[in-house]
């Protein structure tokens, strides 16, 4: 296993956010985690990148506990997010906001090569080099902050709502392009308010409700369970 | 009202004016650097300053020069010169991390609320600056007559002396080579990104503790400079020296738009300026009231300051 979550929980302040959730994510696999809102998708997400200490339980990353490790430390591991609300830095440029995406790395010739890769999956952005990303649209910010995400060569690629504000036919795109990374050899762990498209991406899935996964299965499972169909598919 | 005078003296003025605003701009990024990254004044950084201000004399005096000697020749100057940069820069970028790590981290760790930061940098500020009055015995001390001021350049009215045209120089110098590592280099765009998204700067590999300790050390290194040569202009320091000029440094931070570098630069050089075409026009005795009195002036119509926070641009 790549990444393995063991019955974590998590506090703010006195509330219990997550109650002893589970979940592993296997080398290459798509996985998305669905469920409402405030069911604990992005906490569990500020938990695996280590924004937010766990209260208990333990966090595995390629062969490695990594439960009290410090955030950027996680990165240099081979974790990378992009995270709930974007993160995108107001003040610096496109370029300059991938270039922080690739902070813990040295080889300029590669880090180069990647910020061309990022231009190619994204050509948008390449039309935004010079613009500060403050004034980026939100689809925009949203493709930023994935190509930023991908600037460290994760191992895994954490990606909260990448769907998030989009048009219709962006989202397409950009569910088409974070399968087009997997296939490149990157994980992904993903949280989804549109759990339509998330469920028809994903190799496997994981339902969270008031910070606990009750279901889990193949993306194909659960997009046929009658259950999450009424509860996040919106079939009448 | 002394209209006439002003205008008669506005040359020379100007040029004095620029002079202490110079010093007053470098003293002013210590407090700028640091809010920008953390939203904390750094009551403290006054005595940052301070101690640069003895580091230099405590070098000169171990090469048997005090305020009496005879002003050495060109060469030694320089030489001097740069050893009491070196000391003053070394000496005031130690305190600034000392007082980080020693007096903010473990509040920090604790997530102590903002209030119990402000009682903590208004703590290690006064404790500095008595340590140093205790070891001084309160008493001032002069400073070695390295440069004698004369007129290098004379245009109309307007002497300038080689001492200004150092400081007003060392001064632009320093803020530009801390420009462009501020923005162009990678230490630099980590210092930016703590400050304009810290949970995202975290999530790009940035350790937010050493960036911190780089924005005091950075700070402390330009107090070091600003300590050099108010030495230099002002003949003496004192254990309070740091005290006044402090407020007069944290007040251009915030007239050009505090967490904003070129903001002190510029709120730092508008500071001097009124400060002398005020005293000129009212008498010196309202040289500090003038200063705040613009103060005020500009946050009413510009309540982030003149240029507005820029190394934290609309955090998110």
């Amino acid at each position: 296993m790549l990444l393995e979550l063991r019955d974590i929980t998590l506090l703010y302040g006195r509330i219990q956010a997550l109650h002893g959730i589970s979940l592993n994510v296997a080398e290459g696999e798509i996985v998305a985690l669905i469920g409402a809102n405030g069911a604990g998708k992005s906490t569990t997400m500020r938990a695996i990148s280590g924004l937010r200490p766990i209260a208990q339980g333990s966090i595995h990353f390629d062969g490695e506990e990594i439960t009290k490790m410090r955030a950027d430390l996680r990165v240099v591991r081979g974790v990378s997010q992009s995270p709930e609300g974007r993160g995108v830095f107001p003040g610096m440029t496109v370029r300059e906001n991938l270039e922080m995406g690739a902070y813990t790395r040295r080889n300029r010739s590669e880090i180069n090569e990647d910020m061309e890769r990022a231009f190619t999956l994204f050509p948008r952005l390449k039309e935004r080099e010079k613009q500060v990303g403050g004034t980026l649209s939100g689809g925009e910010q949203q493709m930023l902050a994935v190509g930023r995400a991908l600037m460290s060569r994760p191992k895994l690629l954490l990606l909260d709502e990448p769907s998030m504000g989009l048009a219709p036919m962006l989202i397409q795109q950009i569910f088409d392009i974070i399968v087009e990374i997997n296939q490149q050899g990157t994980t992904v762990l993903l949280v989804e308010q549109n759990a339509q498209q998330a469920l028809s991406r994903a190799h496997r899935a994981y339902v969270l409700e008031t910070g606990r996964i009750v279901k889990q299965g193949t993306g194909q499972e659960l997009l046929h369970d009658p259950a999450v169909k009424d509860a996040y598919l919106g079939v009448a | 009202m002394n209209f006439s005078g002003l205008i008669q003296d506005f040359g020379p003025l100007t040029i004095a004016g620029l002079t202490q605003g110079a010093i007053i701009a470098l003293f002013a990024l210590g407090y700028t650097l640091v809010y920008g990254v953390l939203r904390l004044i750094n009551f403290a950084h006054s005595e940052v300053f301070l101690v640069g201000t003895y580091a230099c004399l405590i070098v000169w005096g171990f090469f048997g020069l005090d305020q009496n000697s005879a002003t050495p020749g060109m060469g030694a100057v320089i030489g001097y010169l740069l050893i009491g940069l070196v000391a003053a820069i070394l000496i005031s970028g130690v305190t600034a991390l000392a007082v980080e790590v020693v007096a903010y981290r473990p509040l920090r760790r604790r997530n102590a609320p903002p209030l119990a930061f402000l009682i903590t940098a208004i703590g290690a500020s006064l404790f500095i600056s008595e340590v140093v009055g205790v070891l001084t015995h309160r008493n001032q001390r002069g400073v070695p007559n390295l440069i004698r001021p004369t007129d290098v350049l004379v245009i109309g009215n307007m002497h300038i002396t080689n001492l200004q045209i150092l400081i007003i120089g060392l001064a632009l110098v320093s803020m530009f080579a801390l420009d462009q590592f501020i923005n162009r280099s990678r230490l630099g765009r980590g210092i930016r990104a703590v400050a304009q998204n810290p949970d995202a700067a975290a999530l790009m590999g940035v350790n937010k503790s050493r960036v911190i300790m780089l924005v005091f050390l950075v700070g402390g290194l330009m107090a070091g400079i600003a300590a050099v040569m108010y030495d230099l202009k002002i003949g003496v320091t004192r254990f309070d020296a740091g005290f006044i000029l402090g407020i007069e440094a944290f007040t251009a931070a915030v007239l050009g738009g505090i967490g904003n570098l070129r903001g002190a630069l510029l709120g730092g050089l508008l500071l001097g300026l009124v400060q002398v075409y005020a005293a000129s026009l009212l008498g010196s005795e309202w040289l500090r009231a003038a200063a705040f009195i613009i103060l005020v002036l500009i946050l009413l119509f510009r309540p982030t300051g003149l240029l507005g926070e820029s190394l934290g641009r609309a955090r998110a």
